[in-house]
C-alpha cells in the first residue's frame, strides 16, 4: 500500500518551543511558536503502524498487562522497614509499604517513595573509574589481586574498610570475614546522622500506649527509623471515631519545628541552653521542691514547665519521655530516668543490645579516629563503601585533603560523587532494588532484600564487593545472603522456608508464624524500684545575653544529602518553609528584625574558626535565639539536579559537636539570593479553611450551618459515589501523599524557575497554617487534592467539555479535549488544578521514562491536569470484581495518597454504602467541607483537628 | 474541498477497516482459528485475566511447528527467532490511540466475543482490521449493551480515559 500520509517530522516542536529562556522576547516567541503550530498540524497526520513485540519464551510468573508485586526492603539510615514493589513485565514502578511488616504497616515516607526514581535517575554511575577514567571491572580485580597479595603478606597492616553502620547480617558478616582474613585490617564507620543506641543500648517505645508524651527535641513521629510505626500508634490515640476519643497530650520542646513539634498540644521553642533550665524545673518539680530554681526561668518556660510536670506526675505510669536521637547523652539519660521514676518505663519502653552494628566490637572508631589514623600513616590501603565522607564529614576533618594522603584508595558508591572524584578506583553501587542483601527493622525484624531487577549498569553490590576484597574472586551477592540464613532453617527445609521469607518480607522461624526473628529480645525495663531512680539535674545559669546558637538537622527529605539529585525530593515543598530546590538558614522573626533580615538576605555565619554564607528565611514560633540549618545542600557533585543547590552545612560542622555551634556570629553581607517557596502559591488563605477545635468543645459540630439549597436538582447518585475524608487530627504534614501522587501518577518535576512563576505540578499539595502567637503558635497541615465538586464550578467554563462530571462523582479531565484556556483554573476555588505550561517530560532517550505508570497518560504541554482519585485503581478494581462476579469490597481500592498515608489520615471510598470507612467518617461532628458556602458540595471533606491542651 | 475531507475521512484509506499490514510470517487466523479451531486463548492466553490478550511467545508456535512444517521456508522467521532468542515483530492490526485504556478481560468476562471486534478472523486468510475502532464505534456499544449491566458508568469518559 503506497503511503498516503507523510510521515511526521522526528521532532514536533522545534528545538527552544518548551523553553522559557528569561531573554526570549515577544517577537522571537512569535516566530518560535508560529514554527510550532505549523510543524504541529502536519504532525497529527502522520500513523505509523506499531510493532507487536512478544516474548521468545514467556516468563511463567509473567501475565502481560498485569504488574507484579514483589516484597522486599529498604533500608532507611541502614534500617530496614519492609515494602512491596510493583513491577510491570520486570520494570520496577512504584513502592508501597508492607502491610504485614512491622516497621512498614503498609505505609510508606516520602524518601522511600522517591526512592524508585533513584533507581532509574540517568547521573547514576555507570562504570568503574580509575583516576577519573571509565575502566572495566576486570581492570580493577587484576589490579587487586596484586595488591591484596601484598596485604596478605602484612596480615592486612594498612588496609582499611569505611561503612556505614548497617542491620545486615550479611553485610555484618562479610566486614567480619575481611577482618579475619586481614587480622591487622581496621574497620571505621561514618554516618552524619545520629546513632540511636547510647552506652550500647537501643531503645524502643509504645507512643500508642502513653497518655502524656514528651517529646525532647525530638521527631519520633517522622524522622526515625520507626517513625512509621510510632506515627501510627500515635495517631491511633488522635482519631475522632464515632464521636470518641482517648486523646493523649504531647509536650514537645525544640529550638526549631519538626512535624512532631507541630502535632505537640503544648511546644516551647527553646534553645538548647534553655532546654535544660526547664528539664532541670521539672526535675525539681518531680523531686518536690518546686521553686528552688524558677528565677532562672522566662514566663514561658515556667509556664510549660509547670503544665508538664503536673501532667507527668498526673498520669504516671502512662507518660512517656523521648529524647532525639541527636541529643546528648545527658538529654537522653534524663528522659530515660524520668520514664523510670514514674513508671513509664516499665511498660512503655524496651532496651535492648543495638541492632545496628554503631557499637560493633570490631569496629575501630568513626571517621574522627580513621582521620587520626591517616594522619599517623597507618592507612595504605583504603575502601569507602557506600559512604561518601568527603561531603558528610565535618569541616574540620577536611577529609578530602587527608585522602590525598592515602596511597591507594577506592570508592563504591551509586554516583560519581565528591569522595569519588578523590580516589584511585570509583565502583558503581547497585541501587537496593538491584541487589540481594537483608536488614533488620529497628524492632529486630529480619527481613531478606530481594531486587526487582538485573542492575541496570553492570554495577554490583555492598557484600560483593567485600568479598572481592576480601577473596580476590567475585561471588554473587544472592549466594551471600543465602549462605548467611541457611543454616537459620535448623533442619527444615531451608528452601520452603526462604520462598516464604521472600514471599511475606520478613523472616520467621521455622514453623512459620513462630515469632519474627529478632536480633536482640527487646525487654521491658523492670526497676526494682521506681521511686527511687534519681533523675539527674545539673547546674544551669541565669540566661545571659543570647548570642545565636546554630543548630544543624538533617533535611527533612534530603536526609545528609543523599537525595539530592531526586527531582520528586528537591521539588517537595519543605515542611514549614515550602521552600523547594535549596536550604536556607531558619531563623525566628526576632531574630531577624534584630539584624533587619529579610527572607532571602545572606548572612555570613562564623563558629569555630569557619565561616559560610547563607541566605535566611523566616519562620514563626522558633526559638529566638537559634537558627537551624539543614544538612544535605550545596553538593558540589551531585549530579545534574543536586549540585550547587543551597548551602552546605558541613562546611561549618565540627567534629566534636555535630548538632549545634553554642556561639555563633551571623552578620548580613548585603547580598541576597531568591529563594523559592511555595508557602504562598494557590492560596485560599483568609478564610476559616483549616479547622481545629479543643477537645472540651466535643461534639460540636465543625461544618457551618449548610446554604439554604441550590437551584440545581442534587445529583442522581446511582451505583457508586466516590468521596474522601481528610482527618487533620492526625495528618502530620509529612508530604508521602505527595511523592506518592507524583509516583502514581506520572507527575513531571518542572525546576527551581518554573516553582517560582507557581507551575509545580503536584496533583495533592500540603499547606500549612500558623495559628496563634508565641508560646501557642500552632502549625495545621492540611493536604488539598481535587475536591470533586457535585456542583463543579470548573465544569461551568470549559468552552470545549474537557472537564466532565461521571455518573459516579468523578469531576473528570479528558486531556484529548483540553485545549488549554485555563478557565477551569481560574475558576477553581481550591485552586487544584495544574496546567502543562510546556512539555514537562523527560528527554523520549531519558531513562526515567522507565518508572512511569502505564496506566496514567504522561501528558504534554498545553493540557490541564489534576488529581483524579486515582481513576486507574478505581477502574482495575471495579473490573476485578465485576469478573468475579461480586460487589465492591470497601476499602479495596486505595488511592496512592492513602495507601501511603503512615496515619491513615485520608480514607477513599463509596459514600453510596452507609457503612464504608468514609462514610463513617463523614457522619463525625468534625466533618466539615472546604469552603462550603460556595455551595460546591465537595466530594472531599476534611475532619477539624483535636487539640488537647491541658 | 470539505466534502472530500469528509469522505476520505469516512473511507477504509483512512480507517483501515479490511486492510492486513505486512507480517513477518503470513499467518493465517482462517487455518488455524477456523480449519483447525484451535482456541483464540490457547495463543492469546491473557485474555480473561489482563488488560492485553497477549501474543503468543515464539515458544507457543514452536510448541506444534517443531513438529508440523518445522523445515519450511515460510516458518524460516519463527525457527530463528527462538534460534537466535530474537522476538518476533508483529505488525498490529486492531490499534488504539495511547490515551485509551482498553482491557479485554472485562469485555470477554461480560460475554463480548473476540469477533465483536475483530470480525470472523476464523476467515481470515491474513489478519485484517474489521471494524474503526474509532471512539464513536465504542460507544455504539458502551451506550446500550445488550446486556445492561451499569449503562451509566461505561459512558463516563474515565472508562476508557485517565
Amino acid at each position: 500500500m503506497p503511503s498516503l500520509t507523510p510521515h511526521s517530522p522526528a521532532n514536533e516542536f522545534p528545538d527552544g518551543a518548551s523553553l522559557w529562556p528569561e531573554d526570549l522576547d515577544r517577537r522571537e516567541f512569535i516566530k518560535v511558536m508560529g514554527a510550532s503550530l505549523a510543524l504541529a498540524g502536519l504532525g497529527s497526520c502522520g500513523r505509523a503502524s506499531k510493532a507487536l513485540v512478544p516474548y521468545v519464551v514467556q516468563p511463567g510468573e509473567i501475565v502481560p498487562g498485569k504488574p507484579l508485586y514483589y516484597a522486599t526492603a529498604i533500608p532507611v539510615e541502614g534500617y530496614g522497614r519492609g515494602i512491596l514493589v510493583e513491577a510491570h513485565e520486570g520494570r520496577p514502578t512504584k513502592i508501597e509499604g508492607n502491610p504485614r511488616h512491622p516497621e512498614s504497616l503498609g505505609a510508606t515516607d516520602a524518601i522511600t517513595q522517591a526512592s524508585i526514581l533513584d533507581l532509574y535517575d540517568p547521573d547514576r554511575s555507570q562504570a568503574p573509574l580509575a583516576r577519573g577514567h571509565a575502566a572495566s571491572w576486570s581492570a580493577f580485580e587484576g589490579e587487586w589481586l596484586e595488591r591484596r597479595q601484598v596485604l596478605l603478606g602484612v596480615d592486612g597492616r594498612g588496609f582499611t574498610v569505611l561503612t556505614e553502620p548497617t542491620t545486615s547480617p550479611t553485610q555484618r558478616r562479610e566486614i567480619h570475614r575481611l577482618l579475619d582474613r586481614f587480622p591487622r585490617a581496621r574497620w571505621y564507620q561514618h554516618t552524619p546522622l545520629a546513632r540511636y543506641d547510647s552506652d550500647g543500648v537501643q531503645w524502643d517505645c509504645d507512643p500508642g500506649a502513653a497518655d502524656v508524651i514528651v517529646a525532647i527535641e525530638s521527631d519520633f513521629l517522622h524522622r526515625h527509623p520507626a517513625g512509621l510505626r510510632y506515627a501510627r500508634a500515635f495517631a491511633r490515640r488522635r482519631r475522632v471515631e464515632n464521636g470518641g476519643i482517648r486523646a493523649n497530650r504531647l509536650y514537645a520542646l525544640e529550638a526549631g519545628w519538626s512535624l512532631t513539634g507541630a502535632m505537640a498540644d503544648h511546644r516551647l521553642p527553646v534553645s538548647p541552653a534553655g532546654l535544660r533550665r526547664v528539664l532541670d524545673a521539672v526535675s525539681g518539680a518531680l523531686d518536690g521542691n518546686a521553686t528552688d530554681r524558677d528565677s532562672d526561668l522566662t514566663p514561658d518556660e515556667r509556664h510549660f514547665a509547670g503544665l508538664m510536670a503536673t501532667d507527668l506526675r498526673l498520669h504516671a505510669p502512662r507518660v512517656l519521655c523521648i529524647a532525639g536521637a541527636e541529643q546528648p547523652v545527658e538529654i537522653q539519660r534524663w528522659a530515660h530516668a524520668v520514664n523510670h521514676r514514674l513508671g513509664g518505663a516499665a511498660a512503655l519502653e524496651r532496651a535492648g543490645g543495638a541492632i545496628r552494628s554503631d557499637s560493633d566490637p570490631r569496629s575501630a572508631g568513626g571517621l574522627g579516629e580513621l582521620a587520626g589514623a591517616i594522619d599517623r600513616g597507618e592507612v595504605s590501603t583504603l575502601a569507602m563503601l557506600g559512604s561518601n565522607p568527603v561531603y558528610t564529614g565535618a569541616a574540620d576533618l577536611d577529609f578530602g585533603r587527608r585522602l590525598a594522603a592515602v596511597e591507594y584508595s577506592v570508592h563504591l558508591g551509586t554516583h560519581r560523587d565528591e569522595t569519588a572524584a578523590h580516589c584511585r578506583w570509583h565502583l558503581p553501587e547497585s541501587h537496593y532494588l538491584e541487589a540481594w542483601s537483608d536488614l533488620r527493622g529497628f524492632d529486630g525484624t529480619a527481613g531478606i532484600q530481594q531486587p526487582l531487577i538485573e542492575p541496570l549498569y553492570g554495577s554490583r553490590s555492598h557484600s560483593e564487593i567485600v568479598r572481592l576484597l576480601a577473596d580476590g574472586v567475585a561471588v554473587s551477592d544472592y549466594d551471600l545472603v543465602r549462605e548467611t540464613w541457611a543454616p537459620r532453617a535448623d533442619g527444615a527445609d531451608f528452601e520452603e522456608q526462604w520462598g516464604r521469607w521472600l514471599n511475606q518480607g520478613w523472616v520467621d522461624g521455622p514453623a512459620g508464624g513462630a515469632g519474627r526473628e529478632r536480633g536482640t529480645g527487646f525487654q521491658p525495663v523492670l526497676s526494682p524500684n521506681p521511686g527511687r531512680m534519681p533523675v539527674p539535674r545539673w547546674q544551669t545559669g541565669a540566661p545571659a545575653r543570647p548570642s545565636p546558637t546554630l543548630l544543624f538537622r538533617p533535611d527533612p527529605v534530603l536526609a545528609d544529602g543523599r537525595g539530592a539529585n531526586n527531582g520528586w525530593l528537591q521539588e517537595l515543598p519543605r515542611p514549614f518553609t515550602a521552600l523547594v530546590w535549596g536550604n536556607a538558614l531558619q531563623v525566628a522573626p526576632e531574630f531577624a528584625a534584630e539584624r533587619k533580615l529579610a527572607n532571602g538576605d545572606e548572612v555570613r555565619l562564623e563558629g569555630e574558626g569557619r565561616s559560610l554564607v547563607v541566605p535566611v528565611w523566616i519562620v514563626r514560633g522558633q526559638a529566638a535565639d537559634c537558627a537551624v540549618l539543614h544538612l544535605g545542600g550545596g553538593r558540589s557533585r551531585g549530579g545534574s539536579l543536586g549540585t550547587g543547590r543551597g548551602a552546605n552545612a558541613y562546611a561549618i560542622r565540627p567534629q566534636g559537636s555535630p548538632w549545634e555551634i553554642a556561639a555563633i556570629s551571623c552578620v548580613k553581607t548585603g547580598g541576597s539570593v531568591e529563594l523559592v517557596s511555595t508557602q504562598h502559591h494557590f492560596t485560599m488563605e483568609g478564610r476559616n479553611l483549616a479547622r481545629s477545635l479543643n477537645l472540651r468543645e466535643l461534639p460540636r459540630q465543625a461544618r457551618d450551618p449548610g446554604p439554604a439549597g441550590s437551584l440545581y436538582p442534587a445529583w442522581p447518585r446511582e451505583g457508586h459515589a466516590w468521596g474522601m475524608s481528610i482527618d487533620l487530627s492526625t495528618c502530620l504534614g509529612c508530604s508521602a501523599c505527595v511523592v506518592a501522587c507524583q509516583a502514581e501518577n506520572n507527575t513531571p518535576v518542572v525546576g527551581k524557575e518554573q516553582v517560582a512563576r507557581g507551575r509545580e505540578m503536584h496533583w495533592i499539595r500540603v499547606d500549612r497554617y500558623f495559628i496563634g502567637e508565641g508560646m501557642d503558635t500552632r502549625v495545621l497541615s492540611q493536604p488539598v487534592p481535587c475536591m470533586h465538586c457535585e456542583n463543579a464550578p470548573c465544569e461551568l467554563v470549559c468552552p470545549v467539555g474537557a472537564t466532565v462530571h461521571s455518573s459516579e462523582g468523578l469531576n473528570e479531565m479528558v486531556y484529548n479535549r483540553c485545549v488549554g484556556t485555563r478557565y477551569c483554573s481560574n475558576n477553581c476555588p481550591y485552586k487544584v488544578r495544574r496546567f502543562n505550561f510546556f512539555d514537562f517530560r523527560a528527554p523520549a532517550e531519558s531513562t526515567v521514562h522507565l518508572q512511569e505508570n502505564p496506566n496514567v497518560t504522561v501528558r504534554v504541554r498545553g493540557v490541564m491536569e489534576k488529581c483524579t482519585y486515582c481513576v486507574q485503581r478505581i477502574d482495575a478494581g471495579r473490573i476485578a470484581a465485576e469478573k468475579d462476579d461480586r460487589p465492591l469490597r470497601d476499602g479495596e481500592i486505595r488511592t496512592a495518597c492513602q495507601q501511603a498515608c503512615p496515619v491513615e489520615a485520608i480514607v477513599f471510598g463509596d459514600l453510596a454504602d452507609p457503612q464504608s470507612a468514609v462514610s463513617r467518617r463523614k457522619r463525625e461532628a468534625l466533618d466539615y467541607a472546604l469552603l462550603g458556602e460556595l455551595n460546591t458540595r465537595p466530594r472531599t471533606t476534611y475532619l477539624a483537628k483535636v487539640i488537647n491542651p491541658a | 474541498m470539505a466534502y472530500g475531507v469528509f469522505e476520505y475521512y469516512h473511507s477504509p484509506w483512512w480507517t483501515r477497516v479490511g486492510f492486513s499490514p505486512d507480517q513477518p510470517v503470513p499467518f493465517s487466523h482462517r487455518h488455524h482459528a477456523g480449519e483447525l479451531r484451535i482456541d483464540c486463548r490457547y495463543c492469546h492466553s491473557s485474555v480473561e485475566s489482563s488488560p492485553f490478550a497477549g501474543m503468543p511467545s515464539t515458544q507457543t508456535c514452536l510448541s506444534c511447528h517443531s513438529q508440523i512444517f518445522a523445515d519450511t521456508a515460510l516458518l524460516r522467521p519463527v525457527v530463528a527467532s527462538l534460534e537466535h532468542g530474537v522476538p518476533l515483530r508483529w505488525h498490529r492490526v486492531a490499534d488504539l490511540p495511547a490515551y485509551v485504556y482498553f482491557d479485554h478481560s472485562i469485555h470477554v468476562a461480560k460475554g463480548v466475543s473476540c469477533t465483536t471486534c475483530h470480525g470472523n478472523v476464523g476467515d481470515m486468510a491474513l489478519t485484517a482490521k474489521a471494524n474503526r475502532f474509532d471512539m464513536r464505534w465504542c460507544l455504539d456499544c458502551h451506550r446500550s449493551p445488550p446486556r445492561a449491566v451499569h449503562p451509566a458508568h461505561l459512558t463516563n469518559c474515565s472508562t476508557c480515559h485517565r
